[in-house]
């Protein structure tokens, strides 16, 4: 992982919180620091503060995302102006936390992040029990099948890939359907609760909201 | 702040109440203006009418078959005064018969034959008339009789005279209103100091000077002052209460932060490691407590900052709801709220409000972490989101315990916590007051059906307003060819170069030229239906013309300013002449040396008497019966004193020959036949006498008339403009060089060089041209009475027979 943070304290406290995690931390002070070192170094997750000596954390995304560099970024900022958030956001931030920043709190969001990339990344994903092999398609709980069928199959899969992310019912059914296949956004609800029945004893869960959608994450994050 | 700029100004409040003041007052004296100008505008237009009128009524003698008039020309001079009137006239016997002039003019119902003048307004023919009626009683063999005499003159010029004394009189009265508003102003401004001197006092202030106006202002503004000072009074209070604000976030703070110190220092003292765990866990809550409480402070001043209206924007709140929402799930301690937003009631469009984006997000975000923080984990949240026409509801409820609808006023007043367990910062309600103040929303606290808090905001909604353009279609013109009719009392030869070079000034035109003499020209005028309508009629008699005209025929023309032809040359703007065509004498030299010939008219009589057997049968004139311009010129020339019809006689004596037109009688005196001929048109003649050398043109030295040939273009063209091109061209440079260089024509403004010897003359001669006027004055001898009597006289100093004559024309036709 690399920190880009250029308060001492508020670093070292960070790199120490992700270190005794067993993570393997390293830190930048300065955005052109930061901007070479990912050019030439991959890491697993970034956390850029946005006010940085140097270039921005803002420029550094963007130098990032121009190079299609895809790495997981968290970007940390002690502004509240929303206008920023967006900014990061479209610049191609994966999540944002606003400083002060609670441990767990940005722990937790740094595991969401690298399941999503490693659900992404490999055709293995495994959380507790619960095993999911996207090249075979099955899903297994302690090894055993969950019968799951080729649209829940489906679904699992959007759901992984957008880990701790809100996907409105629309969303969930435009990538489960093709166009001409007329989604209907009941069949949607239906096809969720059967998951979530499947899903059941695993860490893996999918929440409702309702009027705004689903979202899934790791029960064992906490 | 600053004050709106678009406010209202006192100033201009009162300017404007007394403008309408004296805007009211202006209408009302504009009114009597109107009335009073119309009046004397009447006045001053009835006095010769009444001339006109009473000239007519001294005319009027009885004879063998009743009352008859000889229309005085005076009567149509004095109407002449007014250049741009038509003149209408009627003289009869009331009840009984006509005796000349139009017939159906209008009368009024109640008219009874008085001595004394009746004026009145009526329509004739459509257009506005003003008459006079006045009557003379005779002895008639019937008994007494009355006969009376109607004179009317259109109103135009009247009308004009009205609107002038109305416009100067107004004008009058604006500007006196005006100094009349300079005087309200100045007032205004004097008892407006007091105010000003509160502003400049006001102005000088430091921020911190919050001391009270002083001063003793007059009673009328003695409310604002005293509101001033109320405001500055509370002005004072609330920084007292800002101060305490800051005082109590500066206790708040520090108390936490004093704590947290605490709970540290306390850790790093202890010796005992479970000891240390528990102060660090106390100490980490502090912490915790201490961000929570910086954020919301940070939050409170965020939103009290932006609560400027100036940073509201029409926003849709649903997405706007709905990021938030999707956002503060993304949070690891909502896992397990129920949380559930209920917006499909709101469609599209229905959820606009001016509003600040970061504000409300902030508002939301306090009221679901209210929510989270004071109730159980797995509390249930709802966010519901509907409107009606002018509103959009925003609430927020849970299932938690709620408050006591005891403590509910409570719960917005900041550092609140209404709960000491929970450790609320007693600020989360505060903002969400304050989003709501600054959106002048109304905020609602109640108790949910879920069995929690229910708060609702509820802010005004904007309606969309669609725009509709309409656009409009033009038509483009048709660019067809255009034919100019023109029905003309001129020779076509004559007219053809100047229809020639029009054609060619104005592509895609065509003129199709039709000749007339001039009394079946103007015959055709008065029955339309027979020939058809012309764009353009030009005709050289000058009277028959401007009866036609005054008939009302005719259409007004604004000629191209730099084109203005001399005053005696239009009429009304709808007539003018555009020749000038002086009346000379042509003689054969072989019959008549230079030397002899007479200089005067008076000479010119004496002459011919003298000489009356050598030029017996050898005299040559217009038989006037006939030809318009040889009438126009006879009837001119008996103006011009008595000795022009002793003329006639001399000249019946001689034995004159009369003829129709002007090439007769030059090729009449060429061949020898005639020793002179007098009053034929010059141009003609000096054309025609070029090819004979023994002729010779002569004028003479009192008096030569000129007639002018004149064109107007009838109400009823179907080409006006192109018609007004045309008279706009025969006046222009262009076109009356052309009359001088290639017609037999002579323009009206006389050549710079001459280059004939009939144009020398005329220079020579330049103090001796009469030209015949364009006024009604011409309208005297077409007067059928008038005419009767001077074709009568004519013929009978010619010695000719009536009854041999009589049948040539019907009177009617002239």
């Amino acid at each position: 992982m690399l920190l880009v943070e250029d308060n001492d304290d508020l670093a070292e406290t960070i790199v120490d919180r992700l270190r005794a995690e067993g993570h393997s931390v390293d830190r930048e002070k300065d955005g052109d620091d930061a901007n070479e070192l990912l050019r030439h170094f991959k890491f697993d997750i970034v956390l850029l503060d946005l006010n940085l000596p140097g270039r921005s954390g803002y420029e550094v995304l963007r130098a990032l995302r121009a190079r299609e560099d895809d790495t997981p970024v968290i970007v940390l900022t002690a502004r509240s102006q929303i206008d920023d958030k967006v900014i990061g956001l479209d610049a191609g931030a994966d999540d944002y936390m606003i400083k002060p920043v609670d441990f767990r709190e940005l722990s937790a969001r740094c595991r969401v992040l690298s399941r999503r990339r490693a659900g992404r990344s490999s055709n293995v994903f495994s959380a507790g029990p619960f095993v999911f092999d996207r090249a075979a398609k099955r899903a297994t709980i302690h090894g055993q099948d969950t019968q799951m069928r080729a649209r829940e199959i489906q679904l699992l899969e959007i759901m992984i890939d957008n880990m701790g992310r809100m996907l409105t019912k629309e969303d969930v059914a435009d990538r489960l359907y093709t166009f001409e296949e007329a989604p209907s956004l009941n069949a949607v609800e239906q096809l969720v609760t059967r998951l979530r029945r499947k899903l059941e004893g695993t860490p893996l869960v999918i929440k409702t909201a309702r009027g705004l959608g689903y979202m899934a994450y790791l029960a064992d994050d906490d | 702040m600053m004050t709106d700029a678009s406010g209202h100004s006192l100033q201009r409040r009162l300017l404007v109440s007394m403008a309408a003041g004296f805007a009211v007052f202006l209408v009302l004296m504009s009114i009597l203006l109107w009335t009073y100008s119309r009046a004397a505008a009447d006045r001053t237009h009835d006095l010769p009418l009444a001339g006109a009128a009473l000239a007519i009524l001294e005319r009027i003698s009885v004879g063998p078959d009743g009352a008859t008039v000889d229309l005085p020309n005076s009567a149509m001079d004095i109407l002449s005064l007014n250049p741009v009137d038509r003149v209408q006239y009627r003289v009869f016997v009331p009840g009984q018969r006509e005796i000349t002039g139009t017939a159906d003019l209008p009368v009024p119902a109640d008219a009874t034959p008085s001595a004394s003048p009746v004026f009145y307004d009526a329509d004739y023919q459509g257009a506005a008339f003003r008459f006079v009626l006045q009557g003379r009683p005779f002895i008639s063999p019937d008994g007494r009789q009355w006969v009376a005499v109607q004179v009317g003159q259109t109103v135009e010029s009247r009308t004009t005279q009205q609107l002038f004394f109305f416009a100067a009189g107004l004008a009058g009265l604006a500007v006196l209103s005006l100094i009349g508003l300079g005087f309200v102003w100045v007032a205004i401004r004097t008892s407006l100091s007091p105010l000003r001197q509160i502003a400049h006092d006001l102005a000088q202030r430091e921020p911190a000077d919050l001391a009270l106006v002083e001063g003793s202002p007059p009673r009328e503004v003695r409310n604002l002052f005293d509101a001033i000072n109320g405001f500055i009074t509370r002005l004072r209070r609330s920084r007292a209460l800002t101060e305490t604000f800051i005082a109590d976030v500066a206790h708040q703070t520090r108390t936490s932060l004093s704590a947290l110190q605490g709970h540290l220092s306390l850790a790093a003292d202890a010796e005992d490691p479970g000891q240390m765990r528990s102060r660090l866990v106390k100490a980490e809550r502090q912490a915790a407590h201490t961000v929570r409480l910086t954020n919301q402070l940070l939050a409170n001043a965020m939103v009290i900052h932006r609560s400027d209206r100036t940073s509201l924007r029409p926003l849709a709140l649903k997405p706007l709801v709905r990021d938030t929402l999707a956002e503060s799930l993304r949070e690891s301690r909502m896992r397990d709220i129920s949380l559930s937003f209920v917006g499909d009631e709101i469609g599209a469009g229905e959820d606009i409000i001016e509003g600040d984006t970061l504000s409300i997000r902030e508002a939301l975000r306090n009221l679901i972490e209210n929510a989270v923080r004071h109730g159980p984990p797995d509390n249930t949240i709802t966010i519901t989101l509907n409107g009606t026409e002018q509103s959009v509801r925003l609430s927020v409820e849970d299932a938690g315990p709620g408050i006591a609808d005891a403590d509910l006023p409570k719960a917005t007043e900041r550092f609140t916590s209404l709960s000491d367990k929970t450790k609320g910062s007693g600020l989360g309600l505060s903002i969400v007051k304050a989003v709501a103040q600054g959106h002048s929303a109304d905020m609602r606290l109640g108790r949910s059906s879920l069995g929690g808090l229910e708060v609702t905001l509820i802010f005004r909604r904007i309606v969309p307003i669609l725009l509709l353009v309409s656009g409009a279609v033009f038509a483009g013109d048709t660019g067809a060819a255009q034919t100019l009719v023109i029905h003309s009392a001129t020779d076509t030869p004559a007219m053809q170069p100047l229809i020639d070079a029009f054609e060619v000034r104005n592509p895609g035109v065509d003129v199709a030229y039709v000749e007339f003499q001039t009394v079946a020209l103007h015959q055709s005028m008065l029955r339309p239906e027979t020939i058809g309508k012309p764009d353009l009629v030009i005709s050289s008699a000058m009277d028959l013309q401007v009866n036609l005209v005054n008939r009302g025929l005719a259409r007004r023309i604004r000629l191209a300013p730099g084109i203005a032809p001399p005053p005696w040359a239009s009429w009304r703007s709808e007539l003018f002449g555009f020749t000038f065509e002086p009346a000379i004498v042509v003689y054969d030299k072989r019959a008549i040396s230079k030397r002899e010939l007479p200089t005067s008219h008076r000479d010119l009589a004496t002459f011919v008497r003298e000489n009356e057997e050598r030029f017996r049968g050898r005299i040559g004139s217009y038989n006037i019966r006939d030809s318009g311009v040889g009438y126009l010129y006879a009837t001119q020339d008996s103006l011009q004193g008595p000795q022009a019809l002793r003329l006639f006689e001399i000249l019946g004596r001689t034995g004159m020959k009369t003829y129709c037109c002007t090439s007769d009688m030059v090729a009449a005196t060429a061949r020898g036949e005639l020793a002179f001929a007098f009053n034929i048109i010059g141009t003609y003649a000096a054309s025609l006498a070029e090819t004979s050398p023994h002729l010779g043109l002569h004028f003479f030295e009192d008096y030569n008339l000129v007639m002018s040939r004149t064109a107007f273009v009838p109400k009823d063209a179907k080409n006006p403009d192109l018609a007004a091109a045309f008279i706009g061209f025969l006046l222009s440079e262009d076109g009356q060089r052309i009359i001088l260089k290639d017609t037999p024509l002579l323009p009206l403004t006389p050549a710079p060089e001459p280059t004939s010897s009939f144009e020398r003359q005329i220079r020579d001669q330049r103090g001796a041209f009469l030209p015949i006027r364009l006024t009604p004055g011409l309208l005297t001898y077409l007067d059928d009475l008038k005419r009767r009597e001077f074709l009568s006289a004519w013929e009978t100093s010619l010695r000719r027979d009536r009854r041999s004559s009589s049948s040539l024309l019907e009177p009617s036709a002239r």
